[in-house]
This record gives C-alpha cells, structure tokens and sequence, in this order.
C-alpha cells in the first residue's frame, strides 16, 4: 500500500538521486576539461624540447664563422636555460619570448656573415627552427583555446560552485609578452 | 563539434544498415525473378536473399576498414616523402598541433589540377591527399587554408562517412546498374509464368525490387548530396578557427575554382574532393541539381565575410 510517507520518499530519492548524476556530470566534464588543457601543454612542451635540443648545435655552428657576437649567443643560452628550468606556465612564456627574441638578434647578426649565411648546415637548422617556431605559435593557439574553454566552465554557473569544492582553479594562458610583438611598430630611417 | 561526430557515425552506421536492406532486397528480387522465369519453387528466393544478407554485412564491415585503401587505389594516389615536399609537412604539422588531432599522412595524386581530400575511419588512422597541382600552384597562406579545411573534416568524423559513402554507396550503384542492364537486355523468354506458386506476392516483390533497383541510382546521388553539402560550409569555417586566416581559404577556392579537375576521380568519389573534381563539360540539364559541392562563390562569400576583408585578394 502507498502511504502518502513513501511516496514523499520517493519523489525525495528520486531528486537526490537525479542531482548526484549531475554533479558526477559536471565533476567529470572539469575533469576531462582539465585533461584537455594538460595533453595541449604536452603539445607545446614536444616543440619546446625539438628547440631545445636544436639550440646549442645552432650555437656551436654560429661560433664557427662569427667569433665576435659571444653576448648575443650568451642570451640565447642563458635565454635557452630560463626555458629548462622554468616551472610554470608564465616562466615557461616569459623564457620562450626570450629565447624566440634571442633567436630574431642572432638571426638578425647573421646577415653580416655571408660564409655562415652559406652555410648549408645553418640554412637547414634555420629552416627547422622556423618550423618549429610557427608549430609552438599553434600549439599555443590550441593551449590556449583550452585553457579558455577550461576556466570559462570552472568561472560559470553552475561549474563555479563545484570548481571550489573540488579545488579547480583557473589555468594561466601562454602569453606572448614580447615588448615588439604588443607595442606599436616603431620605424626608424 | 562532439555533436557532429556523434551524427556522423549515426549516419555511418544508418547507411551501412541501409546497403545490408538493399543488397538482401536484391537477392530476394534475384531470386524471385528465378523463380517466376523458369517456374522452380520460392526455395531459390531465400537461399539468395540469406546468401545476399551475408554477403552485405561482411561488405560493409570490411568497408569501414577498407575503404581507404579501396579510395587511395581508386584516386591512384601515392605517399608523399617528407624529403620530397618539406613545406607542406611542415604546415600540416602546425595546423594538426593547432587543430588538437594526429598529423595525418600524406599522399599525392599526379594530376596537374587543383584539389585535396581527406579519407581514413578516424583522425588517428586519416591520410590527407593532394594533387600534385594544389601543391605546386598555392602560396602558403592558401594552403594552409586548404590543410584547415581538411583537417576540419578529419576532425568531424566527416571522413568516416564519406568513405564508407564511396564503397557502399558506390557498391549500390554499380550493382542496380548491372540489374538495369539485365533487365533490359535479358528478358523476354519465361517458360511459365502460371505456373508459380502465390503468383501475386512475387508480382509484388519483383515490382518493388524493379523500382527500387531504377530509384536506387537517384537515392544514391541524393545520398552523396546531403552528406556533401553542408558539410564543406562546416568544414570552411572550422578550418578558418584553425588556421585563423578565413582568406587563405578564400584566395585558394578562388585559384583552385579555375581548375579543380581531377583525372582518376568519378562520381563514387567526387564528394570527397574540397572542390568538384568532375569535369563541367558533362551532363548539362540536372548539373545544379545535383552538385556535390556547394557554389563556390557563396563559398568564398562567406569566407570574407569572415575575414573582415583581412588578406582578401
């Protein structure tokens, strides 16, 4: 017999029942959301180490033809260094500024030396970094995509309520903070 | 974006359903026919129809895993080296990383007109193709749009569809054709048509199987329509968040519009293509009606439309 009791129980453990499957809804889409943000970083990480890898034989070739420019090979391994050891993710954007800026100078002095210019081992190293260079500029484009759906989630209702509980906080994006890049262009003559 | 995956491997699995009914319909109308010409009892109408049964559903199952093989033969397409053409590695490379997916292989097709396609069961199994001469005509901005574009459709599961479209559907036509054929040539002499058992329902049956095998060509192209059309909308302005430069797309669709014709591609193939591979010479009178590819015009409209008139040419 349905007493009016059970029935208010019921429609009770319905609706809690209904609820828990909700949250579990949302825990799981921050999760996966969360997932996403980390495999696009592991994308930008792969072409980080592809640079890193690729720097001190650049250096060494450099050395070989121009023995006077030691500063700016100093910046671009001190600027390649930042990069190693950089924990998060604004470091990592700061040193990898750095290291593209360093780069820009050395190329930049390069143009003063036609044997190193000739080079076919540089030319081919210049190609990979440039290679290299627009695949980190789209693996920041998809990171940073994700980390935009990924904190609009956890900063909007109803995912800002759980976010806290379940410790979601907002990920940094992979900024270009380059002076020349943001600043109006300067031309001199 | 999940939706139009999770739609498109419905629809996968719907055509697939689809091409089992129709091939079994056909062994059932075979063995009808049998039986009505040379007067046998209906025994022969369902040893077909369960041998025509089984037949489709080892086809379709081998054309989910198949049929890019079976598409790259039919196109005659070729692996492209990296050594070969570093450029366009480099980029798809990038635009994979930038369109979160594998990077697919690459193949070639030594045609001097300008066109590309995608096919594969899944972006971790996908082999985007061009022709030799999209490689050789486009400056970089353009075909970076183009790899977007295409990359988009990978993205979207669009290929899946439309590679099992070209064999199954593709299957479909070929078999209605040659009962067309038979039908018109081979008919005429029945030695006793009274004497058949339950002479209407097998009246009935060859009648439906009749229509069903003249439509089927019709179905078919309709098939391929509704798959193709809004799809490559779609896939444009994916491709322009990919890339991020709607008139890289824009400036190629106009480049390749001048000659997008492809040797080795046909109508089971044609709706792959970024643009119509297909000849416009050719079958005037229902050419609009039934264009697997949608204007290019409008195309390129509503890529600058996007771009804000940046890099339009």
């Amino acid at each position: 017999m349905l007493t009016g009791v059970t029935i208010l129980l019921v429609v009770i453990g319905a609706i809690v029942l209904i609820m828990i499957f909700a949250v579990i809804g949302i825990y799981n889409s921050m999760v996966s959301l969360r997932n996403k943000v980390n495999n696009s970083w592991h994308q930008i990480d792969v072409q980080l180490r592809k640079r890193y890898d690729l720097i001190p034989n650049l250096v060494e070739t450099v050395k070989g033809y121009a023995k006077h420019e030691r500063e700016t090979l100093q910046n671009v391994i001190n600027a390649r260094k930042l990069g190693i050891d950089a924990k998060d993710v604004k470091d990592q954007a700061k040193a990898e500024n750095m290291i593209s800026g360093a780069l820009k100078s050395l190329f930049a002095v390069s143009e003063n030396y036609p044997n190193l210019k000739a080079d076919q081992h540089f030319t081919k190293l210049m190609e990979q970094l440039n290679g290299i260079e627009s695949n980190i500029a789209f693996a920041r484009q998809f990171y940073n995509d994700m980390v935009m759906q990924f904190n609009t989630r956890i900063q909007t209702f109803p995912g800002n309520m759980f976010a806290r509980i379940f410790n979601f906080t907002a990920k940094d994006y992979f900024e270009i903070e380059e002076a020349t890049a943001r600043g109006p262009v300067k031309v001199k003559f | 974006m999940y939706e139009n995956i999770a739609q498109n491997k419905a629809k996968t699995v719907a055509i697939m359903i689809g091409f089992i009914a129709f091939i079994t319909l056909v062994g059932l109308a075979i063995g009808y026919y049998i039986d009505w010409r040379y007067g046998v009892s209906n025994n022969y109408s369902i040893l077909i129809m369960v041998i025509a049964f089984i037949l489709a559903i080892i086809m379709s199952f081998s054309s989910y895993y198949y049929s890019d093989r079976i598409v790259l033969g039919l196109t005659k397409a070729m692996p492209l080296s990296r050594a070969e053409n570093p450029r366009v590695y480099y980029m798809t490379e990038g635009l994979s990383i930038a369109a979160g997916i594998p990077m697919p292989k690459i193949y070639v097709v030594r045609d001097t007109g300008m066109n590309a396609f995608t096919t594969g069961r899944n972006p971790q199994k996908s082999i985007l193709v061009f022709t030799q001469g999209i490689l050789d005509n486009l400056n970089d901005e353009e075909l970076k749009g183009v790899i977007s574009h295409e990359l988009s459709h990978i993205k979207n599961y669009d290929i899946l569809l439309g590679t099992v479209i070209v064999v199954l559907v593709g299957m479909v036509s070929i078999i209605s054709n040659i009962m067309f054929r038979s039908m018109i040539f081979g008919g005429g002499r029945r030695r006793s048509s009274k004497s058949s058992g339950g002479g209407i329902l097998s009246l009935i049956l060859l009648i439906v199987g009749i229509l069903l095998i003249l439509l089927s060509p019709i179905i078919a192209t309709l098939i391929r329509l509704a798959v193709s059309r809004n799809r490559e909308y779609l896939a444009d302005s994916t491709g322009a968040l990919i890339s991020r430069y709607p008139a890289g797309l824009a400036n190629a669709l106009k480049k390749i519009s001048v000659n997008s014709e492809v040797q080795t591609a046909n109508s089971a193939t044609a709706h792959l293509f970024i643009a119509n591979p297909i000849g416009s010479k050719s079958k005037a009178i229902f050419k609009g009606l039934f264009n697997t590819h949608p204007p290019t015009e409008e195309r390129i409209r509503r890529l600058e439309n996007m771009s804000l008139g940046i890099g339009v040419k």
